[in-house]
């Protein structure tokens, strides 16, 4: 497959145009790596402005401000906000439950990942697509608009069939990138072992976390009725069920309790909580969705 | 209460399981589910969690449709059950079924086609099914007799039996002798009287229930102790009923215009509803003539057809309508030939008698021939006495040594003592003194000849003891010859109406004593002086006075001023009628179904044939003198006897009975002055619907299946 081709397949041009206008936000400022178009923590040289302070010996005189000096006959340093690069994470659930719908929900998450990810690319962030579990590993670090198409090889590489457990992808997410930054997680959270130890992990280690919950119109209501076995695609495990209006009804509570449960759980922790149908376009969640929740601008 | 199932064998509950065995089945094959695919139990684990909250009923719900099922198997079993329910336990152990079976029985008021009979016998079944081993059952049915179909047993079976062996009859109803059937059973008498001390009770009472199954067309019995019955009134029928009646239907000949026949109807509305149909007269099965019927509740009308017939015809009258009650919408009435009747008068001449058989009336009716009394010894008279060939002997003062085998008529004088061996001595030679035959109709001759020693009156009242001695207990005088006083006339009696008979004088008479069985017409101050008594199908009637008295010098003088009186050629009129039998010639009599119709025919017949108008066939035997007692009078219809291919009787057998067409079911009988209030009668009835609820829950089940499989595919 080209690097046309597979841009196309996931990002339309008329799409990647919009994205290099955007950029991506971080509530959080970070110190990044290397000088970036962000601000940093650090006290730098860029065109912002941040305080002054007295001069003490071995200062560099160039930063002296002179023209308070003309007027108070004294020596102030001017201090400027230092921009930086930022890091941003952007991790895929690649668990085989992430192959369903239509469009399938890993496709649309693989979309959301390289609109995201070039957002950050056009920004100069430091930009580390990756899949959870194995193909992570293998997930280059991206820099710089040329990147693209290496992180597109990348999205294009894997395919779902992963199937770690949130909390294990999240951990040895975290165990390989040691700095903070912006982590955009892209999973259907549904995971028996629960979602909470991941999101937890990443906020403890200070990233700004955002969560894109993709579901399936299917998911959320199923267009299934009568006796059924379920099969989970992940692990197999059958549930016999007798699906009727009741059952149905009951499941979609579920649903509204379980994303209910994650909003608060994202509210309480400062996580942003972003649900995603695979019915709706990229182009619409990125340029309309995301920028309505402040994860680009 | 008990349980009685409804399958008294196994094989009913075998195949019942087999069913809820089925259906299980086909609950375990449908839980066949199909396997399908989803992302993750994650959600669907929770939903059927929380659908385990409350297990028990979410299970219940997992498998609504099998619980279901099973419950509709459940019911169906329950209702099996159910059908043999006790209902009330009686508080006796003894049961005594009167089942009216009488013609109203037969009406259809209860709707479906069902009739009344039907709907009794089977609320006998329930009751005889809810029987207990030990409890013990009779059955009697009644309609203007009782009939113990089944006396006491406790034998279910047999009792069914007899039950269903019970038929609708024709006849009217009269429960009095049914009651009396449960009365001995139930209430046992002394042996004699109740002030002897040594007279103990033997029997047991045997107090009882005693069920009546009716629609209490009767009338209330007053004569009737219930003692240790306890009534209990199972009222069958509706109180909206729909019933035009026929209640009477004759036809006469117009004895002015013999060929003239009058047919007469009363119609009357016994419903409660307006009714307008039409009446229908068939003459031989022809048609004749119709004439509309519009009645209110209650009201009635009568019907009058003329039409001409010489020969002997049978007349259909018919209601063209099918109301509840069929059997009074058609009457029946059959006509004699036209014939006179002949009259023998043995007499030595009475000139009264003479003119009332010579009025113009009668002579159109009357063939008479007069003789002397010496004719009574001759072998002409033998031969004419004993083979019945006249229809009156009027024995005017003298006696026939035997009495013939025909009406008899005696004027001052008693029949002989031997009357019912008169068969067996034919030619004794007889009693009377008369004299060698001659002419009677000659005054002179009467006037001059021999009188009758046995039958004349004596003052010493010496005839009465000789017939007390050699006579059964037969005619006998009951006073010697005195004046006579007339007290009291039985108008009623066909032979005394139209009568005025209280300016009679009378001079010299005795009181008569019938033989058992007779009837006092005219009783005077010296006792009956005009007594009818039956004779072995026969009617005797005697005259305790004589009209003309001969007297010692012979002469001739009046007894009585009847002659004179407007009654006397009246009264010789309805004897020709009614003794004479010229009524019967006009027009056929009517029975009512069931009766016994007695039809005396001449004695040279053997043999001869009954046929129903457009019915059956059957041989009659006659007895010696000619009588034939006709039993199968069941269904209503014009009769005909026939003997050697000849006409020899017509009679009819109609209902008539207003009572018994008042079809309205009564709330309440009277027994012995209980009133006994209508019990469950017209209750609603539970109807048995769960065999079609079954079949339709087994029908919804196929389907479900059936679709499920579809669905699956």
């Amino acid at each position: 497959m080209s690097n046309a081709a597979s841009a196309n397949q996931l990002l339309s041009p008329e799409l990647l145009a919009r994205l290099e206008r955007m950029e991506l936000v971080s509530r959080k400022v970070f110190r990044g790596r290397m000088k970036g178009e962000r601000k940093s923590k650090r006290k730098g040289q860029s065109v912002e402005f941040h305080d002054f302070r007295n001069y003490v010996a071995g200062d560099d005189l160039r930063l002296i401000d002179w023209n308070l000096y003309a007027r108070l006959d004294q020596l102030f340093l001017k201090l400027f906000q230092e921009e930086e690069d930022l890091h941003v994470y952007v991790l895929i659930d690649a668990s085989e439950s992430m192959n369903f719908g239509d469009p399938n929900k890993l496709t649309v998450a693989k979309q959301l990942a390289a609109a995201l990810g070039y957002v950050g690319l056009c920004r100069a962030d430091r930009v580390s697509v990756q899949a959870l579990g194995p193909p992570g590993r293998s997930a280059p670090v991206l820099r710089g608009r040329a990147s693209l198409w290496k992180m597109l090889n990348y999205l294009g590489s894997f395919e779902s069939g992963h199937n770690v457990t949130l909390s294990e992808g999240i951990k040895d997410f975290s165990i390989r990138n040691s700095g903070t930054g912006v982590v955009i997680l892209l999973s259907d959270l549904m995971d028996k072992h629960g979602y909470e130890s991941a999101l937890r992990m990443l906020v403890g280690r200070r990233m700004d976390v955002f969560v894109m919950h993709v579901l399936s119109p299917e998911e959320i209501d199923p267009p299934l009725r009568g006796d059924r076995r379920l099969i989970d695609v992940e692990d197999g495990d059958a549930a016999e069920i007798t699906i009727n209006a009741y059952a149905i009804e009951k499941y979609k509570e579920t649903v509204k309790s379980f994303i209910g449960g994650i909003k608060s759980f994202c509210s309480r922790r400062s996580i942003s909580y972003i649900p995603v149908r695979t019915e709706t376009s990229v182009e619409t969640i990125v340029t309309k969705y995301l920028r309505q929740r402040g994860v680009v601008r | 209460m008990s349980w009685t199932p409804a399958f008294t064998s196994t094989l009913g509950w075998a195949i019942l399981a087999a069913v809820s065995v089925g259906i299980i089945i086909l609950y375990f094959l449908k839980l066949r589910r199909e396997p399908v695919e989803v992302p993750s139990t994650y959600l669907w684990s929770q939903t059927i969690e929380d659908l385990h909250v409350n297990s028990l009923l979410q299970r219940l719900r997992r498998s609504l449709l099998l619980f279901l099922q099973l419950l509709a198997i459940a019911v169906a079993a329950l209702a099996l059950f159910i059908s043999g329910m006790r209902g009330d336990v009686s508080e006796q152990s003894r049961s005594v079924f009167l089942l009216d079976n009488s013609a109203s029985m037969q009406a259809t008021d209860l709707g479906a086609g069902e009739t009344r009979l039907t709907k009794a016998k089977r609320m006998i079944e329930q009751k005889i099914e809810e029987m207990d081993d030990t409890d013990v059952a009779m059955l009697v049915t009644f309609s203007d007799r009782p009939v113990t179909v089944q006396s006491f047993t406790s034998d279910r079976r047999r009792l069914r039996d007899a039950l269903a062996s019970v038929q609708a009859t024709n006849q009217p109803t009269d429960i009095l002798g049914a009651l009396k059937a449960a009365d001995g059973l139930a209430n046992p008498r002394r042996s004699s009287e109740m002030g002897d001390v040594n007279d103990v009770q033997v029997a047991q009472e045997k107090p009882a229930d005693l069920l009546i199954y009716s629609d209490g067309g009767f009338a209330a019995v007053t004569e009737f102790n219930l003692g240790n019955l306890k009534p209990e009134f199972v009222s069958i029928g509706t109180d909206s009923v729909n019933n035009l009646a026929i209640t009477a239907f004759s036809a006469e000949r117009n004895l002015e215009q013999p060929t003239e026949v009058q047919a007469f109807g009363t119609v009357m509305n016994l419903g409660n509803q307006a009714i307008e149909t039409t009446a229908t007269l068939t003459l031989d099965g022809e048609f004749f003539d119709a004439t509309p019927v519009s009645l209110e509740p209650g009201d009635q009308t009568g019907l009058s057809f003329s039409l001409e017939s010489e020969a002997a015809a049978t007349l259909e009258l018919k209601l063209d309508l099918d109301d509840d009650l069929k059997i009074d919408n058609i009457a029946y009435a059959g006509l004699t030939p036209l014939r006179n009747v002949s009259v023998l008068v043995v007499t030595e001449g009475n000139t009264p008698i003479r003119l009332g058989l010579s009025t113009e009336k009668a002579a159109k009716i009357c063939n008479a021939d007069f003789v002397l009394p010496s004719y009574l010894s001759s072998e002409a008279y033998a031969a004419r006495a004993f083979a019945g060939t006249d229809d009156l002997i009027i024995f005017d003062r003298c006696t026939p040594p035997q009495m013939p085998l025909t009406n008899t008529f005696f004027i001052g004088a008693l029949p002989p003592a031997n009357a019912f061996g008169a068969a067996s001595t034919g030619n004794t030679p007889p009693e009377t003194t008369a004299t060698e035959s001659g002419n009677a109709d000659d005054p002179q001759n009467a006037d001059t000849n021999g009188t009758n020693d046995a039958s004349e009156p004596s003052e010493t009242g010496v005839a009465q003891t000789e017939a007390t001695e050699t006579g059964a207990a037969n005619w006998s005088w009951q006073s010697p010859l005195s004046s006579v006083a007339l007290v009291d006339v039985d108008r009623a009696h066909p032979m005394m109406r139209y009568l005025e008979l209280y300016s009679l004088l009378i001079f010299n008479g005795r009181g008569l004593q019938g033989p058992s069985g007779s009837t006092d017409l005219m009783v005077a101050d010296i006792g009956a002086v005009l007594v009818l008594a039956p004779r072995a199908g026969y009617q005797d009637l005697v005259l305790g006075f004589e009209i003309v008295s001969t007297t010692e010098t012979g002469s001739t003088e009046i007894n009585t001023n009847w002659y004179a009186e407007r009654s006397w050629p009246v009264f010789m009129l309805n004897v020709l009628r009614y003794l004479a039998g010229a009524a019967e010639a006009t027009g056929a009599p009517s029975h009512r179904p069931g009766e016994t119709v007695e039809v005396r025919l001449e004695n040279a017949i053997g043999e001869a044939k009954l046929r129903r108008v457009g019915g059956e066939v059957t041989e009659i035997r006659l007895g010696t003198s000619g009588i034939a007692e006709i039993l199968a009078t069941e269904q209503p219809g014009n009769y005909r006897i026939e003997a050697k291919d000849e006409l020899a009787g017509l009679f009819a057998i109609n209902l008539f009975d207003q009572r018994e067409s008042t079809i309205a079911a009564a709330p309440s009988i009277e027994v012995g002055y209980v009133a006994v209030e209508a019990a469950v009668g017209n209750a609603e009835e539970r109807k048995d619907y769960w065999r079609w609820a079954l079949v339709a829950m087994l029908g919804v089940l196929a389907a479900e299946w059936w679709l499920y499989v579809k669905r699956v595919a």
